[in-house]
C-alpha cells in the first residue's frame, strides 16, 4: 500500500455545547476521557494503529489547545517522514475572505487542496468526539473488496435507540438504500457511526457541487451522502461490532467513563496490541496515604489519595484529601478534593478546587452533576 | 548553561545485589515509573545542560533503549545531543573497566564539544539540583574543581562505601577519605564535579598516565593541595542506590509523599520514557493504602506500604506488604509477600509465602517462575 493510499480526515471543530462548562475554554475533541486522555486521542490513536500516516484534524472552536495538541504528532507515534499531523483551521485566501467551516463537509471542501496535495485514493472521515478502537485498514479493505463509492460504518442498536441516530436502510447485500435522521419509526437497526471512506476522486465532485448548492447544509448526512443515493452511487454499510461512545452529553461522558471499571470492559485500553497513545505529562506515580480506601476505581499517575474512592475514574494530578468521600464520579484531571468533601455522582471539571467538607451531587439525582468552575477566569 | 553533562558511572563498592545482574545501576526501574538515571539526567537538562554523555560501564541494551535520543528528557534535537558511550573494545580484565578508561576512548567526543565547562556527576547519587547555582559558586570561588557533598546524618548505616570529604572551615577539600561507617555524620562526596573541560581532559589524562588501575576519583585525591578544590553542599534530600537493602530502605522511605516531595520539587520535573499504560484498576477486592502505584496495573489484592510498577498484577487474596514490585511483576492468588523485591516481568504463584527483613529483603529474579 503506498504510504498515504487513505488519508484520514477528523472533524474536530464542534463546540459540543452539551458538556457546558467543560467545553467552555477547550473544544469537545480536547476534553479529558478516562482520567489521562482527551477524547481526540481515540481517533488519532486508531490512525496510528491502523498504519494511516497523514491525519488532518479541522478544528474551529476554542482551538488554540486543540491546535497545539494535535500537532504534537509524535504523542501518536505519526510523525513519520512520509505522515503527519495537520491542524487544518478556517483561513483567508486569495480569492476569498476568511469564513467559517459551515458543515462538516464545508470542512472537507475548504481543504480540498490540501487533500489534493496529498493525491489519495481514499479520505477517511472521521469525528474527533467519540470513544471507541477500531482498525480503519480493516474497513479500508472491505471498501475495496465490495468496489464502493462510499463505506458508512455502522452498529446494530436497539429500535428504540434509533430514534436518536442517523439509521441506515440496507438491502441484504448490506447496501444502503435509504439514510434516515433520527427517524420517528426506524425501519432498521444500523446507527451510523459517523465514520466514512470515500473513494476520494467520486467524492471531490460531490464536494465541488455541493459548495456551489444555495440549498445545501454542507452536511455530510444530510447533504452528501442523499446526493450519493440518489445518484445510485455504491453505499456499503461496514458493520462494526464492539465498544463505540458518543460523549456528547456530562451522562453520556460519565457513562463512557464508568464504562472502563466493568469487568472484562468491551473498551480495554489495556491491549497492547491496540493502545491509545496520549500526552505524557510526566507527573509522578499515584501516592496512597495510609487511611486511604480505593475499592473499584480506575487511577492514573500523579494523583494523591488520602481518603476514600469508590466506583470512580481518578484523572492525572488528582488530590483526594483526607476523610473526602468520592463516590461514582469522574474527577478530571488537577482537580481537588477538599478534606471530608464528599463528591457523588459528578464530574468535577478539570483543575476544580471542591472546598473542604464541601457536598456535591447525590447518589439520588437522576442527573450526574458537573461540578466546574463558575468564576469564568 | 555552558557547559557538558558527563554521567559517570559508580565503581564496583556500588552493588545492588540481584538487580545488577541484568542492568547496569543507572538503568535499575525505581518509584514504579522511573529508572536511576532518570533523576541525575533530569537535573542536568532542567538545569539547561543541552549536550549529555552518558557513560555505560557494561551491559548497555537496557540503557540505550531507555535513554534512546533524549528528546524525553527535553534534550533540544537539533542544539543538544545526548550520547551513550561505552568501550567499544573488550577489557582484558574487569579492573581496566573504570570510569577513566571510557572517557580515554571516547576522548574525541568530549573535545569537540564547544563547552568551556564539565558537570560529571554518577546516576546513583539522587537528589535535586540545579547546576547553575553550583557554576555560579564554581566560577565566584575561583576553584579549580567544585565537589559536591551532603552532610550525611545516618553515615554509619548508609552511603557505606561513598567518598568523604575532608573539609576546612573557607570549604577547600583537604583530603578524601572512605566511609567505612564509622562515624554517624559524614560529609560524603557526591562524586559530582564541575571544572573547566579543559583540566578534566587534563586530569583524565593524567590519570591514565599515572596508572591503569586509576579512577577519575584517585587522581582527584593525589591532586588535593596541587588544585584549589571546593566543596558545595546539597541541602535537602540526597539518597544512594549502592546496596540493596539501601534500595530497599529508600524506596520505602519515598513512599511518605512528603518526603518524595523532597526529591520531587514542583517545577523541576523527572523525565522518563513513557509506556502508553493506561490507568491502574483498583477492583473491588482492591485494598490498598500507604503505596507508590504506577499506571497500567491491576490490583485485586490487598497492597501495603509497597511500591507497584507499571503493568503489575496482584490477584484476588494476594497480599504485598513492604515490597517493591518491579515493572510487569505477577503476583498470584494468595500468595503472602512482606519485605520482597520482585525484579521485572517474574511470576509468583506458587509460592504461598515469601518473607524478607529490611536488612535483607527477599529478591526474586527477573523473569523468574515461582
Amino acid at each position: 500500500m503506498r504510504a498515504n493510499s487513505m488519508v484520514a480526515m477528523i472533524l474536530a471543530g464542534g463546540r459540543g455545547s452539551r458538556l457546558y462548562d467543560l467545553t467552555k475554554k477547550v473544544a469537545k475533541p480536547a476534553v479529558h476521557f478516562g482520567g489521562k486522555y482527551r477524547i481526540v486521542d481515540f481517533p488519532l490513536s486508531n490512525c496510528a494503529n491502523s498504519d494511516i500516516k497523514t491525519v488532518g484534524v479541522l478544528t474551529q472552536y476554542e482551538s488554540v489547545l486543540l491546535n497545539s495538541y494535535v500537532a504534537r504528532d509524535h504523542y501518536w507515534g505519526l510523525d513519520t517522514n512520509d505522515g503527519g499531523v495537520y491542524v487544518l483551521t478556517p483561513r483567508e485566501r486569495d480569492t476569498t475572505n476568511l469564513e467559517v467551516y459551515r458543515g462538516t463537509a464545508d470542512a472537507i471542501t475548504a481543504n480540498i487542496d490540501f487533500l489534493d496535495s496529498i493525491d489519495p485514493e481514499y479520505v477517511l472521515i472521521l469525528s474527533g468526539d467519540h470513544i471507541y478502537k477500531m482498525n480503519y485498514a480493516k474497513m479500508l479493505a472491505y471498501h475495496k473488496e465490495m468496489n464502493a463509492d462510499a463505506t458508512i460504518a455502522v452498529r446494530e442498536v436497539s429500535l428504540k435507540e434509533a430514534t436518536r441516530f442517523g439509521i441506515m436502510n440496507t438491502n441484504k447485500d448490506d447496501m444502503i438504500v435509504e439514510f434516515e435522521e433520527k427517524p420517528a419509526h426506524p425501519k432498521s437497526n444500523l446507527a451510523s457511526m459517523g465514520i466514512y471512506i470515500f473513494t476520494y476522486k467520486t467524492l471531490r465532485k460531490y464536494l465541488v457541487a455541493d459548495a456551489k448548492d444555495p440549498d445545501s447544509h454542507h452536511d455530510f448526512g444530510k447533504d452528501i451522502i442523499p446526493s450519493f443515493l440518489n445518484d445510485k452511487k455504491r453505499l456499503v454499510a461496514y458493520r462494526f461490532r464492539g465498544y463505540w461512545k458518543d460523549v456528547g452529553t456530562v451522562d453520556s461522558l460519565w457513562e463512557a467513563n464508568m464504562d472502563l471499571l466493568k469487568e472484562n470492559a468491551e473498551l480495554d485500553l489495556g491491549d497492547p496490541t491496540w493502545k491509545i497513545y496520549t500526552e505524557d505529562v510526566n507527573s509522578l506515580p499515584q501516592f496512597i496515604g495510609k487511611e486511604a480506601k480505593i475499592e473499584h476505581c480506575y487511577v492514573t499517575q500523579g494523583s494523591v489519595i488520602e481518603g476514600t474512592a469508590k466506583n470512580s475514574v481518578i484523572g492525572t494530578n488528582v488530590v483526594i484529601g483526607k476523610g473526602a468521600k468520592v463516590i461514582d464520579s469522574v474527577i478530571q484531571p488537577g482537580a481537588v478534593i477538599g478534606e471530608n468533601a464528599v463528591v457523588t455522582r459528578c464530574i468535577v471539571a478539570d483543575d476544580v478546587v471542591v472546598p473542604a467538607g464541601a457536598v456535591c451531587g447525590s447518589a439520588k439525582s437522576a442527573e450526574i452533576e458537573l461540578v466546574a468552575d463558575n468564576e469564568g477566569e | 548553561m555552558r557547559a557538558l553533562g558527563i554521567i559517570s558511572f559508580e565503581d564496583n563498592t556500588a552493588n545492588i545485589e540481584g538487580l545488577c545482574d541484568h542492568r547496569p545501576v543507572p538503568a535499575i526501574a525505581v518509584m514504579g515509573r522511573y529508572r536511576i538515571v532518570d533523576f541525575i539526567l533530569s537535573n542536568m537538562t532542567n538545569s539547561g545542560i543541552n549536550n549529555v554523555q552518558v557513560y555505560c560501564k557494561e551491559k548497555p541494551r537496557n540503557l540505550i533503549e531507555h535513554l534512546g535520543d533524549g528528546s524525553h528528557y527535553n534534550i533540544n534535537s537539533k542544539r543538544g545531543k545526548l550520547r551513550i558511550l561505552y568501550g567499544e573494545k573488550s577489557f582484558s580484565s574487569d579492573v581496566y573497566n573504570h570510569d577513566v578508561a571510557n572517557y580515554m576512548l571516547n576522548m574525541q567526543y568530549i573535545e569537540e564539544d564547544s563547552n568551556p565547562y564539565v558537570v560529571v556527576a554518577p546516576s546513583y547519587f539522587v537528589y535535586p539540583i540545579d547546576f547553575n547555582d553550583v557554576l555560579k559558586q564554581h566560577v565566584e570561588s575561583r576553584a579549580d574543581v567544585t565537589v559536591l557533598y551532603t552532610n550525611a546524618k545516618e553515615a554509619k548505616t548508609q552511603f557505606l562505601g561513598c567518598d568523604v570529604l575532608k573539609l576546612d572551615k573557607f570549604k577547600t577539600v583537604t583530603g578524601f577519605e572512605k566511609n567505612r561507617g564509622k562515624l554517624k555524620s559524614q560529609t560524603i562526596s557526591l562524586e559530582a564535579y564541575v571544572m573547566t573541560k579543559k583540566l578534566f581532559i587534563e586530569l583524565v589524562t593524567k590519570a591514565a598516565e599515572t596508572s591503569s588501575l586509576y579512577w577519575f576519583k584517585d587522581v582527584l585525591a593525589d591532586s588535593v593541595g596541587e588544585l584549589n578544590m571546593k566543596g558545595y553542599q546539597v541541602k535537602g534530600y540526597v539518597a544512594c542506590f549502592n546496596s540493596l537493602p539501601e534500595y530497599y530502605r529508600i524506596s520505602m522511605e519515598l513512599i511518605d509523599h512528603k518526603r518524595a516531595l523532597g526529591l520531587f520539587k514542583p517545577g523541576w520535573p523527572i523525565y522518563t520514557q513513557t509506556n502508553d499504560s493506561c490507568p491502574t484498576i483498583f477492583s473491588e477486592s482492591a485494598k490498598v493504602s500507604n503505596s507508590v502505584v504506577a499506571n497500567g496495573a491491576i490490583i485485586d489484592g490487598t497492597v501495603e506500604g509497597s511500591i507497584i510498577s507499571r503493568g503489575c498484577t496482584i490477584r484476588k487474596g494476594a497480599e504485598v506488604k513492604n515490597s517493591i514490585l518491579l515493572p510487569g511483576a505477577y503476583i498470584g492468588e494468595n500468595a503472602k509477600l512482606d519485605h520482597v523485591v520482585v525484579d521485572k516481568y517474574a511470576i509468583v504463584h506458587h509460592i504461598k509465602k515469601l518473607e524478607g527483613t529490611n536488612e535483607s529483603p527477599v529478591y526474586v529474579q527477573r523473569r523468574d517462575r515461582i
